[in-house]
């Protein structure tokens, strides 16, 4: 796991201070979402769908740094919408730095390089660029050709004035491992400190209904992905979370781990789901009945959720729960495995991309109406 | 919470399936809600409506039993045990705050703004990504909706 000793010693005892002190349920990092409008219609996208009056509204920086310090989280990060559209989002996030929070700042990157001179290298501060993907993929990921080369010219900037910049990549069926991997080198090539890699979601709102990954190939796929890995790829994501994705580890769902705060407050129960939102965190926590959440709980809308934002947390909570989960977590950071695996490599070797070529691959399953086609967004 | 006519095809799925046995997992069929104007005659379809309105990505208008409308986003719900413990929560789409109203004070209910999660199926990209693909367009994409 690849990120400042600082970092990990803050958060490190920030967790140890929530056992010691007996807290069951706490959060690990807050997603402040200060607004829902975003520069791209991406077809995984659950999130931007709002009337013009919602999408014009912004959280303001005292909200942001209010909510903040009511649930008082080691780490923020700022997701949306396209955060970079906010226009006090460099003031938020020199609120956040001033306030020694990790601040992970989400951004497609599209208008990274024109507004970086708006912020400051620090080690509290690193920009998460989303890219879904090599430059076809992520393309077709986002609806937008070019946007991939942008968003890497956004990436070269950054880390050229001296950003901490990370990356997450969001996968959904029909991804290729191959060109997943293909796609770490070309990060790490581009100088990022490191990357997430992350199942999507099956937001019900989202345009795409017909490309959620289930469980078991979500397992498989990853496995082939993250098993071999080359030593040059550095990850952000806990070593126990990336093995749950491979189907090594088993986790149940943290819905409080990483809990959300918008224009509307508290949602309930999570980043992903949306059941109603509580007006302030003591609500959240205590109204909330988390007990309906999380694919043991039986409720069809987490039945094939892997979100890092639903069970990074729970192999963080795993690390400190006992020695053992201790002992295994510390060996998996002072010895990072390749996890060298031949039957990973065979399937990885075996895929068989569903899809080839720059959009092209999506020609075949075309079987829109035209009455579906009278109103598509944006056109 | 979503009901199970909105999950159905998920629920039916899990039904045969284990989840973790899923290569991949269904999504949800869209209801078309626009322009709809319930029946409110029975406690039960008052709660029924109310829960959609809360799925719905659209503004809605509410008319108070006492003649007055208020037209905005409903983005919260809370279902008590009865009608008159349970309420709604709008931002009215003329302001920022927000407003509290009872489901006994609510004398009709109407899906009047557009459902902005409606249409935009990923076949219909696809299919007019290749139509001006055909016609030579270059940095062909979806864009998000104008604002104004």
């Amino acid at each position: 796991m690849a990120v400042p000793v600082s970092q990990a010693w803050t958060v490190a005892t920030y967790v140890l201070k929530q056992k010691l002190t007996g807290r069951k349920r706490y959060p690990l990092v807050l997603m402040l979402e200060p607004l829902f409008r975003c520069n791209l219609a991406c077809a995984g996208c659950g999130k931007i769908q709002y009337p013009a009056h919602i999408l014009k509204q912004d959280l303001s920086p005292e909200e942001c740094f209010r909510a903040v310090e009511e649930c008082g989280v080691p780490m923020v990060s700022i997701p949306g919408g396209e955060p970079l559209l906010h226009p006090q989002m460099p003031e938020i996030v020199a609120g956040l730095v001033a306030r020694k929070k990790y601040v992970y700042m989400c951004t497609n990157a599209l208008l990274l390089k024109e507004k970086l001179h708006l912020f400051k290298p620090s080690k509290y501060l690193s920009f998460s660029v989303h890219v879904d993907g090599q430059r076809e993929h992520h393309d077709f990921s986002v609806c937008r050709e070019g946007g991939y080369d942008i968003a890497m010219e956004g990436v070269r900037a950054a880390v050229a004035a001296g950003f901490r910049v990370t990356t997450n990549t969001t996968l959904f069926d029909g991804a290729d491992p191959n060109s997943v991997r293909a796609h770490f080198d070309e990060l790490m090539a581009a100088g990022v400190e490191s990357m997430m890699v992350s199942p999507g979601y099956t937001y019900d709102k989202a345009p795409d209904q017909n490309h959620f990954l289930g469980k078991a190939k979500s397992r498989r796929m990853f496995r082939a992905i993250l098993s071999n890995r080359k030593k040059s790829w550095q990850f952000n994501t806990h070593p126990l979370f990336s093995e749950f994705l491979m189907g090594k580890q088993n986790f149940e769902c943290t819905p409080w781990g990483m809990p959300t705060f918008s224009i509307f407050g508290w949602q309930k129960p999570c980043y992903l789901l949306q059941d109603g939102y509580a007006d302030t965190f003591k609500e959240l926590m205590e109204t909330t009945e988390w007990e309906n959440y999380g694919a043991k709980s039986g409720n069809p809308r987490c039945a094939n959720c892997m979100v890092h934002s639903g069970h990074e947390a729970s192999a963080v909570d795993y690390a400190f729960s006992s020695l053992k989960g201790f002992l295994i977590t510390a060996k998996k950071f002072v010895l990072p495995s390749t996890y060298e695996d031949a039957d990973a490599m065979k399937l990885l070797n075996e895929w068989k991309p569903e899809h080839s070529g720059p959009l092209v691959q999506i020609q075949a399953s075309s079987n829109a109406t035209d009455d579906q086609l009278q109103t598509v967004s944006g056109d | 919470m979503a009901t199970e006519q909105q999950e159905h095809l998920k629920i039916e799925q899990l039904r045969h399936h284990s989840a973790d046995e899923l290569e991949h997992i269904e999504g949800r069929e869209k209801e078309n809600l626009e322009g709809w104007i319930p029946a409110l005659a029975t406690d039960a379809e008052i709660r029924e409506a109310l829960e959609k309105a809360f799925d719905y990505r659209g503004d809605i208008t509410i008319t108070r039993k006492d003649g007055s409308k208020v037209e905005g986003y409903l983005f919260d719900r809370r279902s008590g045990a009865s009608l008159n413990d349970s309420f709604v929560r709008v931002i009215p789409s003329a302001a920022r705050e927000k407003v509290n109203i009872a489901y006994t004070d609510i004398a009709a209910l109407a899906f009047t703004g557009r459902d902005t999660a409606a249409g935009k199926t990923f076949e219909a990209w696809v299919k007019k990504y290749w139509e001006k693909k055909a016609a030579g367009e270059k940095n062909i994409q979806i864009e998000p909706e104008k604002l104004d």
